[in-house]
């Protein structure tokens, strides 16, 4: 698809790509403005830029196209995303209230803005001037040359935002590890330690995993046939929502004796 | 297909660029040297990397001064010793914008001596490590190990480098990637500060959101320019439209006095266009309707970076926008630019009028300073006004081509603007400066976080005489009393004005002055003529045990700088002065010894757990600085009698910069 | 169709763009909104380059994503760093700001 460079006006087949893409990227972006979640307004916002890179695309820039794609979809949109799942998918009021919002000063504001804008825009007369060549189009070459001409101090300028932008957030958010690394070979020997004071070699035996009741919250029985306490989960004992191991098994078995097969009980309490 | 091989590499002037290449080049070792330089180490090198660097820039700055001038007053024919458009004008080294490089180089250095000083209490205003979240097991890890965020120095050197290019550019895109360059370090650094962290961290953030924003309107503006700008500079080589300000003036101006007519409704584009670009500006300059952020960063960020920010980032933004104003100006047709007059004249009264009346009422020092800066965008403002006009015995006229007789305001502007920027900038950095040594100290002695709750400060003149001395004549600076350079400074600003035509602008500039003046006045009468809180209490209740109110850090302060020369004696001298005092002769007071003077250089302090209130009714004690602060503190006051009673230094200076119209 | 629709589609997305932030509160919708308004730049930027026949609006359009994408990152940071507190943030003395 060629785009018709030479005059102001499009092809057919650009204006219904038009005026397909551009209601529906207007409505995403008004879900920016009303959409109660942050999730859903990144995809509104990832829906407007992917448009978008078709429209650049359409309009003789396809680098500019594909740069969009992976740059702003691929990485910045996904950065936001990363974020927001870490921050939370519910969190949707809740960060910072940064500015005092004035609801309907602001709304009228961005009327304005629009209405200023869009004044001014449609009323300059454009005239159209010498078309780009399907090549210049086609290639990145051009590109390249005004990229490393003119602009070569802006390019390396931006090679020192990109080292301050990941110094900057490296200085917010990289935490060096300050206490030593826990190994298999520390964790061996702080247990080891620990056994003159009362711990344990190996790891806390399981919760007793009987019919009746479901694991976790009942203890285990050890070899004497007495519920092992700390078999139970720390955090469930102190909540006080463990349970009591069922007393068939319990009551059966008198200290010493390892017998395993109870008769069935009414309970139904049977191992399995 | 194009070849690649025709490629024709373009010719730098490397010489034009030297400062920006020292200040960036150096940030980037810098980068460096936090990978590869052993910890222990690392914090000096850093220091004295950065140093180096803004002083070698600072030479550069010099050097091409004068090459400058000797291309400017060169005969014609003669061979030019320096082509002030560096890349077809990427960087546009007018005199002007030389000066803004040197007096943000200037600045920084003064900046980076306050950034890098420690105090007696033996830690920076910055937190051990950023990352860390506050009030974690982590971060008392981090501080017990003794962690130092040693990454601000390089981000600082990346913000002095982006506004010595935002300064000096015509390229509005350069100019948009300056503006980033020089605020993402500054957003970072604001969020850095030791102690009241989430209250930095949240003036992070609203920097942040508030700057990206004022970016975007920026560059949209440099859209519709661009819009504008190839309809003009049509013709000829397609690669030559572009976005620089000074080429897309020119043409439209050829063709408005060649009597032809630019494309209907391009003019309002255009005035769209630089519209939107010079809110952006005036965003960074911190002037009113898009002041909302300069209190709460001012107060949140680190003390040595507000300072830092305060002073540099409006000389570049300032400079940036009479360059943009100017030149834009220059294209447009003149009954445009007389409106666009008027807007920057509304701003610059309701500038002003917003910094002094709602600054008077303001009971936080730093937030005081805020609003005084606010006051101050509101001065350079009003000198700014002037940037287009031909002044016609007395009455402004229209622009255009001057006709004989008439006189073009820029130079009065260009000096104005130039010697003001560096006045302020100078007190500015100090009295942020001493602000860093006034601490609060809780109950059982321990120093704690700046005092910045004005109560605090009463009677500090009696306790450090020579810190409360220099930090008067920073405020009497900033008031513009005679005799200090912000007299000078603003009588510049003014007559810039007057000259303008905008006569009674000056006027009300001058009654917003008297205002200010007030409210100045009224901290130094805290400090100087209160009873400090401690007199009171004693002299209401004739308790006789007042609480030592000597200065703790005075005896690190001593030995802190024996190398520093006749900095070191202001050093010692400020916080020594303080405990030779009499803590309280009113009642004869016993004044107990101040042995946690050695104790709290040794110990590491917390977060301050004390609520504000008592922190009010305490006094501010004075910390001693290890050196720097001290002499970036004594310069500063220096230079500021130095520009109040000898101007002509600076002013010969800015009256060369004038040779050529930006 | 004319070209010039693109602009003004443009405008529009830049003032739905700032008025995202002037009315949302959650800092990553506001940035986002930031976000859409260099987007709807870019636009005019490779629209203006069309409608000039002219390769640089393109560089520029090229360099305000660069430039967007060291933004995100800085930005970000910055709002991770503010969670990550407020999750937590018993322990601080903070009055928070005010205005």
């Amino acid at each position: 698809m060629t785009p018709d460079m030479a005059a102001m006006t499009t092809t057919d087949g650009e204006a219904f790509l038009f005026w397909v893409l551009a209601p529906l990227m207007v409505l995403a972006a008004l879900g920016l403005l009303f959409v109660r979640r942050a999730v859903h307004a990144a995809l509104c916002l990832v829906f407007v830029m992917v448009s978008l890179a078709i429209m650049y695309i359409a309009s003789g820039a396809p680098f500019l196209g594909v740069v969009q794609v992976v740059v702003y979809t691929g990485a910045v949109m996904m950065l936001f995303l990363f974020v927001l799942m870490l921050v939370g998918v519910d969190a949707s009021d809740s960060l910072t209230e940064t500015i005092r919002g004035q609801r309907w000063i602001g709304l009228l504001l961005g009327l304005g803005l629009a209405v200023v804008l869009i004044g001014v825009v449609s009323r300059a007369t454009f005239l159209p001037g010498t078309p780009l060549t399907e090549n210049q189009v086609a290639n990145p070459v051009g590109l390249a040359r005004i990229l490393f001409g003119d602009y070569v101090l802006a390019m390396e300028t931006v090679g020192v935002l990109l080292v301050t932008a990941a110094m900057g957030a490296l200085v917010l958010t990289h935490r060096r590890r300050l206490e030593t690394k826990r190994t298999q070979r520390w964790v061996a020997e702080q247990r080891v330690k620990a056994l003159a004071e009362g711990g344990t070699l190996t790891p806390l035996p399981a919760p007793g995993v009987y019919a009746q009741s479901n694991a976790m919250d009942t203890p285990a029985l050890g070899p004497d046939g007495r519920p092992l306490e700390h078999s139970v989960s720390r955090v469930l004992r102190i909540r006080g929502q463990e349970k009591a191991a069922p007393a068939s098994l319990v009551e059966t078995r008198s200290a010493g004796q390892v017998s395993t097969v109870p008769a069935a009980t009414p309970d139904g309490g049977e191992d399995s | 297909m194009p070849e690649i091989t025709a490629f024709e590499a373009p010719e730098i002037e490397w010489v034009a660029l030297a400062p920006l290449l020292i200040v960036l080049g150096t940030g980037i070792v810098g980068v460096l040297v936090e990978a590869f330089v052993p910890a222990r180490a690392r914090r000096l090198t850093q220091i004295v990397l950065t140093l180096a660097a803004l002083a070698g820039a600072l030479v550069a700055v010099g050097v091409l001064w004068g090459m400058l001038q000797d291309t400017l007053t060169a005969q014609p024919g003669q061979e030019a010793a320096l082509n002030p458009r560096v890349l077809g004008g990427t960087l546009f080294l007018t005199p002007f914008a030389l000066g803004a490089q040197g007096i943000i180089t200037i600045l920084a250095i003064l900046g980076v001596l306050v950034v890098a000083d420690r105090t007696s209490t033996g830690e920076d205003a910055f937190a051990p490590t950023a990352a860390a979240v506050p009030g974690t097991h982590y971060e008392d890890l981090a501080r017990e190990a003794g962690l130092r965020q040693t990454e601000i120095y390089p981000l600082l050197l990346f913000a002095a480098g982006g506004m010595m290019l935002f300064a000096s550019t015509d390229d509005l895109i350069v100019m948009f990637i300056a503006l980033e360059v020089l605020s993402l370090p500054l957003y970072v650094l604001c969020a850095t500060a030791r102690r009241r962290r989430l209250l930095s961290q949240e003036a992070a953030a609203k920097y942040f959101l508030l700057g990206a924003f004022a970016s975007a309107l920026f560059i949209f503006g440099v859209a519709l320019i661009y819009g504008f700008g190839g309809m003009v500079v049509r013709g000829g080589n397609p690669d030559a439209i572009g976005v620089r300000l000074l080429e897309v003036s020119s043409a439209s101006r050829n063709i408005l006095s060649q009597g032809g007519s630019l494309p209907d409704g391009t003019a309002a584009l255009y005035l769209a266009g630089v519209v939107l670009v010079v809110v952006g500006l005036l965003f960074k300059v911190g002037a009113v309707p898009f002041h909302a952020w300069t209190p709460d960063v001012y107060t949140g960020a680190p003390t040595p970076i507000t300072g830092f920010m305060a002073a540099a980032t409006k000389a570049a933004a300032v400079v940036a926008l009479v360059q943009v104003l100017w030149r834009a100006g220059f294209g447009m047709a003149p009954d445009v630019v007389e409106q666009l007059q008027l807007a920057v004249v509304v701003i610059a009264v309701l500038t002003m009028a917003v910094g002094t009346v709602v600054g008077a009422v303001q009971t936080d020092v730093k937030r005081l300073l805020a609003y005084s800066s606010i006051a101050h965008a509101g001065f350079l403002v009003t000198g700014v006004v002037g940037f287009a006009t031909v002044v016609d015995g007395g009455a402004a006229v229209s622009f255009v081509t001057p006709p004989e007789g008439q006189t073009i305001v820029a130079p009065d502007v260009i000096r104005g603007v130039l010697f003001y920027l560096l006045a302020y900038g100078v007190a500015t950095v100090g009295a942020f400066g001493v602000v860093t040594l006034v601490r609060e100290r809780s109950a059982d002695g321990v120093i704690l976080g700046e005092a910045t709750d004005l109560a605090a400060w009463r009677g500090l003149g009696r306790r450090a005489p020579w810190l409360t001395a220099a930090f008067a004549l920073f405020l009497l600076s900033m008031a513009g009393i005679p005799l200090t350079a912000g007299f000078v400074a603003k009588f510049g600003v003014f007559s810039a004005a007057v000259a303008a035509g905008y006569w009674w602008l000056a006027v009300l500039g001058v009654l917003a002055s008297v205002v200010a003046v007030a409210f100045y006045v009224r901290v130094i009468v805290i400090m100087v003529m209160t009873p400090s809180n401690e007199e009171t209490a004693a002299a209401a209740q004739g308790v006789v045990a007042v609480r030592d109110a000597g200065v703790p850090g005075s005896g690190a302060g001593l030995s802190g700088s024996g190398a520093s020369g006749r900095g070191s004696a202001d050093a010692s001298a400020a916080p020594a002065g303080g405990a030779v005092e009499p803590a309280a002769p009113a009642s004869g007071a016993v004044r107990t010894a101040a042995p946690e003077g050695g104790l709290a250089t040794a110990t590491v302090f917390g977060e301050e757990h004390e609520a504000k209130a008592e922190a009010a009714a305490t006094d501010a004690v004075v910390v001693g600085s290890r050196g720097p602060a001290a002499v970036a503190v004594a310069l500063c006051a220096a230079a500021t009698l130095v520009l109040g009673l000898f101007p002509s230094l600076v002013l010969d200076l800015a009256e060369q910069a004038t040779r050529y119209v930006p | 169709m004319e070209i010039t629709n693109y602009v003004v589609l443009a405008c529009i997305l830049f003032a739905i763009g700032a008025t995202t932030v002037l009315l949302r509160r959650n800092a990553i919708v506001v940035f986002m909104g930031v976000e859409l308004m260099l987007n709807a730049t870019n636009l005019a930027f490779v629209t203006f380059a069309r409608i000039h026949g002219d390769l640089t609006g393109q560089v520029l359009a090229f360099f305000v994503m660069v430039v967007a994408a060291a933004e995100v990152v800085v930005g970000l940071a910055i709002i991770v760093t503010i969670f990550r507190t407020r999750r937590s943030a018993s322990v601080d003395d903070v009055n928070l700001l005010h205005g």
